[in-house]
C-alpha cells in the first residue's frame, strides 16, 4: 500500500486530520512522497534505509487503557511514564503537561530547518497519533525522567512532543527508550529555550533487535540559553538520531554529543545540525562510535554560520573505531560558513584500535581482549566522566560492561 | 581587407596546417546546437575512423538520458545546450585585435605584473600575429627530443589517427562516458586535447605542457586529455597557464584521464585562470571538469596539484582510484574566489588495493561575494587493508559577504585502514596582520603575504617556474577586494 492510501485509510485515527491548515500541509507532504525519486545517494535521511519496509508499512495504533502516572516527589523531581506516546495531563506551579494541539503542529510545519526531504519527519507529520507538551515555568529548576513504553507488538507510533523552558528555568531531562517488542517509534521533539534557560537532555537508548527507533529533535535557543544533549545508544535494533539546533539569539550555546555501541547487523544513522543565526554563539558536536561485527553507522554533522553570526565558535568531532573487518562507518562533517569572524573546525577519524597501545598493554602482561576493552573504555571516558548524575552514570557503565563482555 | 591582413591570414593558416589538426579553414559555418548531425560533422571534420564516431554517438545517446548533477553548492542559470557551437574552426581574424594596443589595458597590466614576455602576451590576448613562432621553434626542438625517447606527445585527434590501439584500449577506461552528464557530453563532442604516452622505464626529461603545443591557442571548450605512463615511467604534465585567458565559449567541460601502470608516476599540475566575469558577476566561464587518475599497477603514484583562480563557476574534482597495491594518490589545491565567483572543488580518493595511501591538502580563500566549497570523498573498500589517508582542508575568509564551506564524505569499510581528517575555517589573523603592518607593509601587501604563506604548502608542489608565477597570481587575485 502506498503512503497516500495508507493515510486515507487511517485518517480518522490520526491527529488533527480535520484541521484545514494541517490538511494543506499534509497534502504537500503526500505530493513530496509521490514525486520523490528516493535518491539514496544524495538524501541523507535514506542512507542505509530499507525503502520497501519504510514506504510500505502496516499502520497500527492502540490508545493505552491505563493513563500514565506522574509522581511528584516533592523535590522538583518528576517521573513520567509515556505509554504509547501518551501521558496524562498535569499541572502545578512549576510545570504543566498537556496533549499537543493543532497550533503546535502548525507552528512546526512552518519551520524549515529540517528539510522537506527528510522522509521520516514527513511520515511523522502525516501519521501523527500521539504526543504531549511540557512547559517548565519561569525560574524553576526541575528534574524530569521520562520512560517511553510501548504496550503491544507491531505498533507504529508517530509522536510529537513539545518542551518549553521558560525564562530563567533549568531542566534536567532524562529520556529512556527500552522497548523489547517489535514496534516502531517515530518521535519528534520540538524544544524551545527562552532567555537564560538551560536544558540538559539525556537520551538512553537500549531497544531489542526488532524495535525501530527514529528520533528527531529540533531545539531553538534564545538569548543566553544553553542546550546540552547527550545520546547513549546501546540498541540492537535500528536507531536514527537526527538532532537539529538553532541558535537564534545572542550568546546561546548548543552542545550535541552522542556515543553509539553497535554489534551484529545493527544500523545506526546519526546527524547533528547546528545553525548559527546570531552573534557570539557557541556550538559543539561530538559523536563517537564503536562498531563490531557487521554493523553499519553513518554520521552527518553540519555547522551552518549565517552572515550575521560573527564571533561564532563551532566545533565538530567524529571518531569511529572499527572492531571487525565487516563493520563500516560513513561520516560527513560539513561546514557552511557565511561570516568571516569565526572559529570553526572539524575533525574526523576512523580506524582500528591503536596497535601500539595494544602492544604496550600486552607487553605488561595483559591479554589482547583485556587490552582492547581498556582502550575502548578510555576512548569514551571523556564523555562518561562529564555526566554529573551518579545514578545515570551507573546505568550507563553497566550497559557498557554488557557490551564489552561480548567483544571478542 | 587590405593586403597585409591577407598576408597575415595566409601565413597564419599555413602554420596552423603545419602542426595542425584542422586541415582546412572551412567557409561553412558550423551549426549551433547539439544533435547527431553535429557529432557526425565534428567527426567528419576531424577525419575520424568509424569506431570513433560510433563511440561518440553512443556517448551522445547516454547524454540524452542524463541530467546535470545538482548536488554541488553552485547556482547558475540553466545551460542551453542547443545555443552552443560545438565545433569552432579557427576564429576569423577580422574579430581579433590586430596588436596589443587594441587589447583591454587591464589585461595587459596583469600580464606585465606576471612578467610575461611581450610575444607571449600577444598569443594570450589572441592577437593575430606571427610572433607565435618563437615558441613554435621551442616546441619543435622539444618534440624531436621526446621522439628519441619514444614518448608520444600529440593532440588527441592525431593520436586517434596514429595510435588507434592505445586510444581504443584506454579512452574512457577511467572516466566512462556514462559516468555523469558532463563526461557523456565531453565524450560525444570533444574536439581537442592532448595525448601522452610514456614508454616503459622512461623518465620524461622535461615538464610536458600544452603551452608548447602550437594548437594550445585553441584548446577548445571540450578538451580531452589522456596520459598513459607505462611501467616504471615518470611524467610531469602542466596544464593551463597563469595568465588570464579570454575565451568566447562560456561552457567548458573537459575530461582528463590518467593511467599509471606498475611503478609509474604521473604528476599533473594545473593553473586555471579563465575569465571569471566582471565585478558584478556578469559573464565568465562555466568550468565543469572531470579529472580522474587510475593507479592501475603496484607502487604507482598520481599527484594532482591545482591552483584555481579563474572561471565564474568551477566544478572540479581531480580524483584517484588507488587500485594497485601500495599505490599513492595526492591532491594539493588552492582555490581562490573573488567577486561573484563560485567554486565547488575537491577530490575523491578511492582506496581499493592494499597499503594504499592518499594525502589531501586543500586551501580555500574566499573574498568579495564569492562562495568557495571543498567537497571531497575518501573511501576505503573492503580489501583496502592498512590503507591510510590524511586530509587537511583550511579555509580563509576575507570580508563578511563571502562563504566558505567544507563537505567531506568519509567512508570506511575496512578495520585496518586509518583515516584522519581535519578542517578549519577562520579569518586572517589580526596579530599577523598587525606584525606585518608594523614593519611597513601596506594592508594589501600584508594580506597578500599572509595568504601566500597560507597556500605555501600547495604552491611548493608546483614545478619551479610555475610556482613563481602562481605566487604572483595569488597576489593579483586578491587585488581590489582587500582593505
Amino acid at each position: 500500500m502506498n503512503i497516500q492510501d495508507n493515510y486515507q485509510k487511517n485518517k480518522k485515527n490520526i491527529f488533527f486530520s480535520k484541521n484545514k491548515d494541517v490538511q494543506n500541509h499534509r497534502e504537500k507532504l503526500i505530493n513530496i512522497f509521490k514525486n520523490d525519486r528516493f535518491d539514496k545517494k544524495n538524501n541523507e535521511s535514506l542512507k542505509n534505509v530499507n525503502l520497501k519496509n519504510f514506504l510500505d508499512f502496516k499502520y497500527k495504533y492502540l490508545v493505552p487503557e491505563e493513563t500514565s502516572v506522574i509522581n511528584n516527589n516533592n523535590d522538583n523531581t518528576y517521573s513520567i511514564v509515556s505509554v504509547n506516546g501518551q501521558c496524562s495531563n498535569f499541572k502545578d506551579d512549576k510545570i504543566e503537561i498537556t496533549k499537543i494541539v493543532e497550533e503546535d503542529y502548525n507552528d512546526f510545519s512552518k519551520n524549515n530547518t529540517i528539510a522537506n526531504n527528510d522522509h521520516f519527519v514527513n511520515l511523522n507529520s502525516l501519521f501523527l497519533n500521539c504526543g504531549f507538551k511540557i512547559i517548565i515555568k519561569k525560574n524553576n529548576n526541575i528534574k524530569i525522567k521520562i520512560s517511553n513504553i510501548i504496550t503491544d507488538d507491531d505498533l507504529t507510533i508517530f509522536q510529537k512532543n513539545n518542551f518549553i523552558c521558560e525564562e530563567g528555568s533549568s531542566l534536567n531531562l532524562i529520556e529512556e527508550y527500552e522497548n523489547k517488542n517489535n514496534s516502531t517509534l517515530n518521535i519528534l521533539n520540538v524544544i524551545k529555550l527562552e532567555k537564560n534557560s538551560q536544558l540538559n537532555h539525556f537520551l538512553i537508548q537500549d531497544n531489542s533487535p526488532n524495535h525501530n527507533l527514529i528520533i528527531t529533535s529540533h531545539s531553538s535557543c534564545k538569548k543566553d540559553s544553553t542546550y546540552i544533549q547527550k545520546v547513549y545508544n546501546f540498541s540492537e535494533g535500528y536507531v536514527r538520531n537526527f538532532h537539529f539546533s538553532e541558535l537564534i539569539e545572542i550568546n546561546s550555546e548548543a552542545d550535541l554529543q552522542g556515543i553509539f555501541f553497535l554489534k551484529d547487523n545493527n544500523i545506526s544513522n546519526n546527524k547533528t545540525f547546528v545553525k548559527h543565526l546570531a552573534e557570539d554563539c557557541k556550538s559543539n558536536q561530538v559523536y563517537k562510535g564503536i562498531l563490531n561485527d557487521r554493523s553499519t553507522a553513518t554520521y552527518f554533522s553540519n555547522t551552518h554560520v549565517d552572515q550575521v553570526a560573527q564571533k561564532t565558535e563551532g566545533y565538530q568531532l567524529s571518531k569511529g573505531i572499527l572492531l571487525s573487518e565487516n563493520a563500516s562507518y560513513f561520516s560527513k562533517p560539513e561546514l557552511k560558513i557565511y561570516a568571516d569572524d569565526v572559529k570553526c573546525s572539524h575533525g574526523s577519524t576512523i580506524g582500528p584500535i591503536d596497535e601500539n597501545a595494544i602492544f604496550y598493554l600486552r607487553s605488561r602482561g595483559m591479554s589482547k581482549i583485556a587490552a582492547t576493552k581498556i582502550l575502548i573504555s578510555s576512548f569514551i571516558n571523556e564523555e562518561l566522566s562529564s555526566i554529573d548524575n551518579d545514578q545515570m552514570s551507573e546505568i550507563i557503565q553497566k550497559k557498557i560492561v554488557r557490551y564489552l563482555s561480548k567483544v571478542k | 581587407m587590405n593586403s597585409e591582413t591577407l598576408n597575415t591570414l595566409d601565413t597564419y593558416s599555413k602554420n596552423k596546417y603545419k602542426y595542425g589538426f584542422v586541415t582546412d579553414i572551412d567557409n561553412e559555418k558550423p551549426k549551433k546546437g547539439l544533435s547527431e548531425d553535429t557529432i557526425k560533422f565534428i567527426s567528419l571534420k576531424k577525419n575520424e575512423p568509424k569506431w570513433m564516431l560510433d563511440w561518440r554517438l553512443k556517448s551522445f545517446a547516454k547524454w540524452k538520458k542524463m541530467k546535470e548533477p545538482k548536488w554541488a553548492n553552485l547556482s547558475f542559470p540553466e545551460i542551453d545546450y542547443q545555443d552552443i557551437y560545438y565545433y569552432s574552426a579557427p576564429k576569423g581574424f577580422e574579430k581579433k585585435p590586430k596588436d596589443l594596443s587594441e587589447v583591454d589595458p587591464k589585461l595587459i597590466e596583469t600580464y606585465n605584473k606576471l612578467g610575461i614576455p611581450l610575444e607571449e602576451q600577444k598569443v594570450l590576448a589572441g592577437v593575430a600575429v606571427d610572433v607565435v613562432f618563437d615558441s613554435v621553434s621551442v616546441a619543435t626542438t622539444y618534440k624531436g627530443e621526446l621522439e628519441k625517447l619514444g614518448i608520444i606527445f600529440c593532440s588527441i585527434g592525431e593520436a586517434i589517427q596514429k595510435h588507434p590501439d592505445l586510444i581504443k584500449k584506454y579512452l574512457g577506461s577511467v572516466i566512462p562516458p556514462g559516468d555523469h552528464s558532463f563526461s557523456a557530453l565531453n565524450s560525444a563532442v570533444f574536439t581537442d586535447g592532448s595525448f601522452v604516452y610514456i614508454p616503459e622505464g622512461v623518465k620524461c626529461p622535461m615538464e610536458l605542457s600544452t603551452y608548447f603545443r602550437i594548437n594550445a591557442e585553441n584548446t577548445g571548450q571540450f578538451e580531452r586529455t589522456l596520459i598513459i605512463a607505462d611501467k616504471g615511467s615518470y611524467v610531469s604534465y602542466l596544464e593551463g597557464c597563469t595568465a588570464p585567458k579570454r575565451d568566447d565559449n562560456q561552457l567548458h567541460a573537459a575530461n582528463v584521464e590518467l593511467i599509471a601502470l606498475e611503478d609509474a608516476e604521473i604528476k599533473y599540475s594545473t593553473v586555471q585562470n579563465w575569465y571569471p566575469g566582471d565585478e558584478d558577476g556578469k559573464g565568465g566561464i562555466y568550468n565543469f571538469v572531470t579529472k580522474r587518475g587510475l593507479c592501475a599497477g603496484k607502487n604507482s603514484k598520481i599527484s594532482w596539484t591545482q591552483v584555481e583562480t579563474g572561471s565564474s563557476i568551477t566544478w572540479k574534482y581531480p580524483s584517484c582510484i588507488l587500485k594497485g597495491d601500495n599505490s599513492i594518490g595526492e591532491f594539493y589545491s588552492v582555490a581562490i574566489t573573488n567577486n561573484f565567483q563560485q567554486a565547488d572543488t575537491g577530490t575523491k580518493m578511492t582506496h581499493i588495493g592494499k597499503n594504499t595511501k592518499s594525502k589531501i591538502i586543500s586551501k580555500g580563500i574566499s573574498l568579495g561575494k564569492s562562495q568557495n566549497t571543498y567537497r571531497g570523498e575518501v573511501s576505503f573498500l573492503r580489501k583496502a587493508e592498512k590503507a591510510r589517508n590524511y586530509t587537511q582542508c583550511d579555509s580563509l575568509l576575507v570580508g563578511n559577504q563571502c562563504g566558505a564551506h567544507t563537505v567531506p564524505y568519509i567512508d570506511s569499510k575496512n578495520n585496518t585502514a586509518v583515516i584522519e581528517h581535519e578542517a578549519s575555517t577562520s579569518k586572517i589573523n589580526e596579530d599577523q596582520l598587525y606584525y606585518c603592518r608594523q614593519r611597513g607593509l601596506s594592508h594589501e601587501e600584508a594580506v597578500s603575504l599572509i595568504v601566500n604563506g597560507f597556500c605555501k604548502q600547495v604552491l611548493q608542489e608546483l614545478p619551479m617556474e610555475f610556482a613563481v608565477e602562481a605566487q604572483k597570481l595569488v597576489s593579483i587575485s586578491l587585488e581590489g577586494s582587500v582593505g
